[in-house]
Protein backbone atom coordinates (compact mmCIF):
# COMPACT_ATOMS: atom_id res chain seq x y z
CA UNK A 1 0.00 0.00 0.00
CA UNK A 2 1.35 3.31 -0.83
CA UNK A 3 1.87 5.91 1.85
CA UNK A 4 -0.26 8.66 1.41
CA UNK A 5 1.48 12.16 1.53
CA UNK A 6 0.08 14.13 4.54
CA UNK A 7 -1.72 17.22 2.60
CA UNK A 8 0.48 19.80 4.40
CA UNK A 9 3.62 18.13 3.05
CA UNK A 10 2.97 19.27 -0.18
CA UNK A 11 4.41 22.28 -0.61
CA UNK A 12 3.13 24.86 -1.88
CA UNK A 13 -0.41 23.31 -0.94
CA UNK A 14 -2.79 22.93 -3.66
CA UNK A 15 -5.63 23.14 -1.42
CA UNK A 16 -6.50 19.77 -2.09
CA UNK A 17 -6.68 16.21 0.27
CA UNK A 18 -6.19 12.54 -0.83
CA UNK A 19 -9.20 10.59 0.14
CA UNK A 20 -7.47 8.95 2.85
CA UNK A 21 -6.85 12.53 4.10
CA UNK A 22 -10.47 13.11 4.02
CA UNK A 23 -11.05 10.36 6.20
CA UNK A 24 -9.11 11.69 8.63
CA UNK A 25 -10.50 15.05 8.01
CA UNK A 26 -14.11 13.85 8.21
CA UNK A 27 -13.85 11.99 11.43
CA UNK A 28 -11.66 14.95 13.37
CA UNK A 29 -14.33 17.31 11.97
CA UNK A 30 -17.39 15.10 13.22
CA UNK A 31 -15.17 14.64 16.74
CA UNK A 32 -14.74 17.96 17.46
CA UNK A 33 -18.44 19.03 16.67
CA UNK A 34 -19.72 16.88 18.71
CA UNK A 35 -17.93 18.46 21.59
CA UNK A 36 -18.59 21.87 20.44
CA UNK A 37 -22.34 21.89 19.31
CA UNK A 38 -23.54 19.49 22.15
CA UNK A 39 -27.62 21.12 21.62
CA UNK A 40 -27.24 19.91 17.90
CA UNK A 41 -27.42 16.82 15.74
CA UNK A 42 -23.84 15.27 15.14
CA UNK A 43 -22.33 15.05 11.54
CA UNK A 44 -21.97 10.72 11.26
CA UNK A 45 -19.66 8.96 9.42
CA UNK A 46 -21.54 6.20 6.96
CA UNK A 47 -19.27 3.73 5.44
CA UNK A 48 -19.48 2.79 1.94
CA UNK A 49 -18.05 0.13 -0.21
CA UNK A 50 -17.45 1.43 -3.67
CA UNK A 51 -16.30 -0.83 -6.16
CA UNK A 52 -13.63 1.35 -8.51
CA UNK A 53 -11.54 0.43 -11.33
CA UNK A 54 -8.27 0.10 -9.52
CA UNK A 55 -8.91 -2.13 -6.23
CA UNK A 56 -9.02 0.07 -3.33
CA UNK A 57 -8.40 -0.99 0.24
CA UNK A 58 -9.69 1.96 1.99
CA UNK A 59 -12.78 2.84 3.14
CA UNK A 60 -14.72 5.07 1.32
CA UNK A 61 -17.75 7.20 2.93
CA UNK A 62 -19.26 10.63 3.63
CA UNK A 63 -20.33 12.51 6.34
CA UNK A 64 -24.40 12.81 7.04
CA UNK A 65 -25.95 15.31 8.74
CA UNK A 66 -29.85 14.32 8.09
CA UNK A 67 -33.47 15.11 9.36
CA UNK A 68 -32.46 18.55 10.16
CA UNK A 69 -35.33 21.03 10.47
CA UNK A 70 -35.46 24.86 9.02
CA UNK A 71 -37.80 26.92 11.55
CA UNK A 72 -38.80 30.13 10.86
CA UNK A 73 -41.37 32.47 12.35
CA UNK A 74 -41.81 36.09 11.60
CA UNK A 75 -39.21 37.29 14.56
CA UNK A 76 -36.93 35.88 12.57
CA UNK A 77 -36.97 37.78 9.50
CA UNK A 78 -34.26 39.44 9.95
CA UNK A 79 -32.23 36.25 10.04
CA UNK A 80 -34.29 34.05 7.68
CA UNK A 81 -31.44 32.63 6.22
CA UNK A 82 -30.81 30.28 9.79
CA UNK A 83 -31.02 26.85 9.77
CA UNK A 84 -31.53 26.01 13.33
CA UNK A 85 -30.56 21.95 13.73
CA UNK A 86 -33.01 20.24 15.82
CA UNK A 87 -32.70 16.81 16.20
CA UNK A 88 -36.70 15.90 14.68
CA UNK A 89 -36.61 13.60 17.53
CA UNK A 90 -36.39 16.00 20.01
CA UNK A 91 -39.77 17.79 18.60
CA UNK A 92 -41.88 14.92 20.55
CA UNK A 93 -40.30 15.25 23.81
CA UNK A 94 -42.88 17.73 25.47
CA UNK A 95 -40.35 19.26 28.04
CA UNK A 96 -39.54 22.34 27.15
CA UNK A 97 -37.88 21.13 23.60
CA UNK A 98 -38.32 24.93 21.90
CA UNK A 99 -37.18 28.45 23.86
CA UNK A 100 -39.05 31.20 22.98
CA UNK A 101 -37.32 32.44 20.35
CA UNK A 102 -38.19 29.84 17.90
CA UNK A 103 -41.93 29.14 19.46
CA UNK A 104 -44.40 31.48 18.39
CA UNK A 105 -48.06 31.10 17.85
CA UNK A 106 -48.79 28.86 15.27
CA UNK A 107 -49.76 31.43 12.70
CA UNK A 108 -46.51 33.05 12.65
CA UNK A 109 -45.19 29.94 11.27
CA UNK A 110 -44.20 28.28 7.62
CA UNK A 111 -44.38 24.80 7.24
CA UNK A 112 -41.41 23.00 8.64
CA UNK A 113 -39.02 21.75 5.92
CA UNK A 114 -36.50 18.76 6.38
CA UNK A 115 -32.86 19.00 5.44
CA UNK A 116 -30.48 16.41 4.67
CA UNK A 117 -26.45 17.28 4.26
CA UNK A 118 -23.80 15.16 2.75
CA UNK A 119 -20.03 15.35 2.94
CA UNK A 120 -18.90 13.61 0.00
CA UNK A 121 -15.32 13.37 -1.29
CA UNK A 122 -14.87 14.17 -4.76
CA UNK A 123 -12.16 12.17 -6.45
CA UNK A 124 -11.34 14.30 -9.67
CA UNK A 125 -11.54 17.51 -7.49
CA UNK A 126 -9.96 16.05 -4.47
CA UNK A 127 -11.80 18.27 -2.12
CA UNK A 128 -15.18 17.41 -0.65
CA UNK A 129 -17.95 18.31 -2.24
CA UNK A 130 -21.32 19.85 -0.17
CA UNK A 131 -24.91 17.47 -0.97
CA UNK A 132 -27.90 18.20 0.13
CA UNK A 133 -32.04 17.87 -0.32
CA UNK A 134 -34.99 19.03 1.05
CA UNK A 135 -38.25 17.73 1.42
CA UNK A 136 -41.77 18.41 3.57
CA UNK A 137 -42.90 16.87 6.55
CA UNK A 138 -45.04 14.11 4.14
CA UNK A 139 -41.55 13.26 2.41
CA UNK A 140 -41.92 15.41 -0.93
CA UNK A 141 -39.32 16.92 -2.14
CA UNK A 142 -38.95 20.69 -2.08
CA UNK A 143 -39.03 22.96 -5.10
CA UNK A 144 -35.40 24.59 -5.85
CA UNK A 145 -37.40 28.15 -5.63
CA UNK A 146 -38.65 26.99 -2.20
CA UNK A 147 -34.96 25.94 -0.55
CA UNK A 148 -34.23 29.19 -1.94
CA UNK A 149 -36.62 31.07 -0.04
CA UNK A 150 -35.87 28.67 3.21
CA UNK A 151 -32.20 29.75 2.62
CA UNK A 152 -30.98 32.87 1.22
CA UNK A 153 -27.65 32.12 0.70
CA UNK A 154 -28.35 29.89 -1.74
CA UNK A 155 -30.52 31.80 -4.29
CA UNK A 156 -28.79 31.44 -7.73
CA UNK A 157 -28.41 35.22 -8.42
CA UNK A 158 -26.31 35.64 -4.90
CA UNK A 159 -24.09 31.94 -6.01
CA UNK A 160 -24.02 33.14 -9.54
CA UNK A 161 -22.52 36.36 -8.68
CA UNK A 162 -20.15 34.47 -6.39
CA UNK A 163 -18.21 32.73 -8.38
CA UNK A 164 -16.97 30.83 -5.59
CA UNK A 165 -19.56 27.81 -6.36
CA UNK A 166 -22.90 27.23 -7.81
CA UNK A 167 -25.56 24.86 -7.34
CA UNK A 168 -26.28 21.87 -9.68
CA UNK A 169 -28.50 18.63 -9.08
CA UNK A 170 -27.33 15.19 -10.55
CA UNK A 171 -26.97 11.94 -9.11
CA UNK A 172 -25.29 11.11 -5.46
CA UNK A 173 -22.46 9.09 -5.98
CA UNK A 174 -23.34 6.58 -3.83
CA UNK A 175 -26.92 6.25 -3.19
CA UNK A 176 -28.32 6.90 -6.69
CA UNK A 177 -31.30 9.52 -6.12
CA UNK A 178 -30.87 13.47 -7.37
CA UNK A 179 -29.35 15.33 -5.13
CA UNK A 180 -28.02 18.94 -4.95
CA UNK A 181 -24.40 20.15 -4.73
CA UNK A 182 -22.40 23.05 -4.24
CA UNK A 183 -19.92 22.67 -6.98
CA UNK A 184 -16.70 21.75 -5.64
CA UNK A 185 -14.82 23.57 -8.79
CA UNK A 186 -13.47 27.07 -6.88
CA UNK A 187 -13.36 24.76 -3.25
CA UNK A 188 -9.63 23.98 -3.51
CA UNK A 189 -9.04 27.97 -4.90
CA UNK A 190 -10.84 29.44 -1.90
CA UNK A 191 -9.21 27.02 0.42
CA UNK A 192 -5.47 27.84 -0.64
CA UNK A 193 -6.66 31.46 0.08
CA UNK A 194 -7.68 30.65 3.62
CA UNK A 195 -4.83 28.59 4.52
CA UNK A 196 -2.96 31.49 2.93
CA UNK A 197 -2.96 33.57 6.18
CA UNK A 198 -1.62 31.01 8.53
CA UNK A 199 1.78 29.49 6.65
CA UNK A 200 2.03 27.54 9.68
CA UNK A 201 -0.66 25.41 9.17
CA UNK A 202 0.08 23.74 6.33
CA UNK A 203 3.63 23.45 7.33
CA UNK A 204 2.95 21.59 10.57
CA UNK A 205 0.34 19.25 8.77
CA UNK A 206 -2.63 19.94 10.54
CA UNK A 207 -4.29 21.12 7.63
CA UNK A 208 -5.97 17.93 8.29
CA UNK A 209 -7.13 18.58 11.24
CA UNK A 210 -8.16 21.95 10.54
CA UNK A 211 -9.67 21.42 6.80
CA UNK A 212 -13.15 20.82 6.92
CA UNK A 213 -13.91 23.85 9.93
CA UNK A 214 -12.78 26.11 7.31
CA UNK A 215 -14.05 24.70 4.74
CA UNK A 216 -17.30 24.56 6.76
CA UNK A 217 -16.95 28.13 7.56
CA UNK A 218 -17.71 28.66 4.17
CA UNK A 219 -19.99 26.10 2.94
CA UNK A 220 -21.95 26.64 6.19
CA UNK A 221 -22.66 30.79 5.50
CA UNK A 222 -24.48 29.58 1.94
CA UNK A 223 -26.98 27.37 4.34
CA UNK A 224 -26.60 29.64 6.80
CA UNK A 225 -25.05 27.25 9.49
CA UNK A 226 -22.81 28.76 11.91
CA UNK A 227 -19.59 26.89 13.31
CA UNK A 228 -19.08 27.85 17.32
CA UNK A 229 -15.85 29.60 17.46
CA UNK A 230 -14.60 27.69 20.00
CA UNK A 231 -14.34 25.18 17.10
CA UNK A 232 -11.47 26.70 16.30
CA UNK A 233 -9.20 27.10 19.04
CA UNK A 234 -8.55 23.84 20.25
CA UNK A 235 -4.94 23.12 18.71
CA UNK B 1 -30.44 43.75 31.08
CA UNK B 2 -26.58 44.47 31.54
CA UNK B 3 -25.68 46.21 28.16
CA UNK B 4 -23.01 48.77 28.35
CA UNK B 5 -23.96 52.48 27.73
CA UNK B 6 -23.18 54.10 24.24
CA UNK B 7 -20.45 55.65 25.88
CA UNK B 8 -18.98 52.45 27.22
CA UNK B 9 -19.14 50.81 23.77
CA UNK B 10 -15.81 48.80 23.30
CA UNK B 11 -14.22 49.63 19.84
CA UNK B 12 -12.50 46.89 17.76
CA UNK B 13 -9.57 48.31 15.44
CA UNK B 14 -10.27 46.21 12.43
CA UNK B 15 -7.72 46.27 9.52
CA UNK B 16 -8.76 45.20 5.88
CA UNK B 17 -6.13 43.22 4.03
CA UNK B 18 -6.19 43.11 0.41
CA UNK B 19 -5.04 39.64 -0.73
CA UNK B 20 -4.55 38.48 -4.24
CA UNK B 21 -5.25 40.95 -7.08
CA UNK B 22 -8.05 42.52 -4.78
CA UNK B 23 -7.49 46.62 -4.60
CA UNK B 24 -5.65 48.01 -1.69
CA UNK B 25 -7.98 50.66 -0.08
CA UNK B 26 -6.88 54.22 0.95
CA UNK B 27 -8.29 53.89 4.28
CA UNK B 28 -7.65 50.25 5.43
CA UNK B 29 -7.46 50.35 9.85
CA UNK B 30 -11.16 51.84 11.16
CA UNK B 31 -12.80 51.29 14.47
CA UNK B 32 -15.91 49.68 14.81
CA UNK B 33 -18.24 48.74 18.22
CA UNK B 34 -17.63 45.38 19.46
CA UNK B 35 -21.35 45.09 19.28
CA UNK B 36 -21.83 45.22 15.69
CA UNK B 37 -21.87 41.90 13.58
CA UNK B 38 -19.18 41.20 10.75
CA UNK B 39 -22.11 41.67 8.95
CA UNK B 40 -21.43 45.29 8.79
CA UNK B 41 -17.91 44.95 7.95
CA UNK B 42 -18.46 43.06 4.88
CA UNK B 43 -20.72 45.59 3.56
CA UNK B 44 -18.73 48.09 4.43
CA UNK B 45 -15.96 46.29 1.88
CA UNK B 46 -18.52 45.79 -0.49
CA UNK B 47 -19.32 49.76 -0.57
CA UNK B 48 -15.46 50.63 -0.77
CA UNK B 49 -14.72 48.13 -3.38
CA UNK B 50 -17.76 48.14 -4.99
CA UNK B 51 -18.00 44.81 -5.35
CA UNK B 52 -21.11 42.83 -4.35
CA UNK B 53 -19.24 39.34 -4.15
CA UNK B 54 -15.88 39.13 -1.84
CA UNK B 55 -14.50 36.60 -0.15
CA UNK B 56 -13.62 37.69 3.82
CA UNK B 57 -11.83 35.31 5.93
CA UNK B 58 -9.20 36.10 9.26
CA UNK B 59 -5.98 34.61 9.81
CA UNK B 60 -7.19 31.37 11.03
CA UNK B 61 -7.94 30.12 8.16
CA UNK B 62 -11.67 30.89 8.64
CA UNK B 63 -14.80 32.68 7.23
CA UNK B 64 -16.88 34.07 9.57
CA UNK B 65 -20.35 34.17 9.85
CA UNK B 66 -21.90 37.41 8.76
CA UNK B 67 -23.83 36.93 12.19
CA UNK B 68 -20.98 37.29 14.50
CA UNK B 69 -20.24 39.89 16.97
CA UNK B 70 -16.90 41.93 15.76
CA UNK B 71 -15.87 41.64 19.42
CA UNK B 72 -16.23 37.76 19.88
CA UNK B 73 -14.17 37.96 16.36
CA UNK B 74 -11.82 40.39 17.99
CA UNK B 75 -11.47 37.75 21.01
CA UNK B 76 -10.65 34.57 19.38
CA UNK B 77 -8.72 36.06 16.39
CA UNK B 78 -7.53 39.63 17.59
CA UNK B 79 -3.78 40.24 17.23
CA UNK B 80 -1.64 43.21 18.46
CA UNK B 81 -5.00 44.88 19.57
CA UNK B 82 -6.80 44.69 16.02
CA UNK B 83 -8.44 42.14 14.15
CA UNK B 84 -7.07 41.37 10.69
CA UNK B 85 -10.18 40.98 7.68
CA UNK B 86 -8.65 39.75 4.82
CA UNK B 87 -9.93 40.06 1.54
CA UNK B 88 -10.23 38.81 -1.97
CA UNK B 89 -12.33 39.74 -4.85
CA UNK B 90 -14.02 36.85 -6.86
CA UNK B 91 -12.29 34.58 -8.97
CA UNK B 92 -12.97 33.76 -12.50
CA UNK B 93 -14.31 30.39 -13.32
CA UNK B 94 -11.42 28.81 -15.87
Amino acid sequence: MDIKQDAGNVFPWDGTLTSSDFFRAAHMFSDKWRRFNTSVPPWLWVPCLKRRLASSHEVEGYLSLEKTSLFKSSEEKQDAGSLILKEESNMLENEEPFDCATLGPESDYHEINHYDFHVVYSASYKVPVLYFRAYHSDGQPLLFSEIEKGLPGLSVKFLSESKWTFITQEEHPYLNRPWYKLHPCGTSEWMKLLFSTHKSLTTNGSTIEHYLISWFSVVGQVLGLKIPLEMLNCS
Amino acid sequence: MATDSPGSVRKVVVLLRATGDAPILKQAKFKIAGTDKFAKVIDFLRRQLHRDTLFVYVNSAFSPNPDESVIDLYKNFGIDGKLVVNYACSMAWG
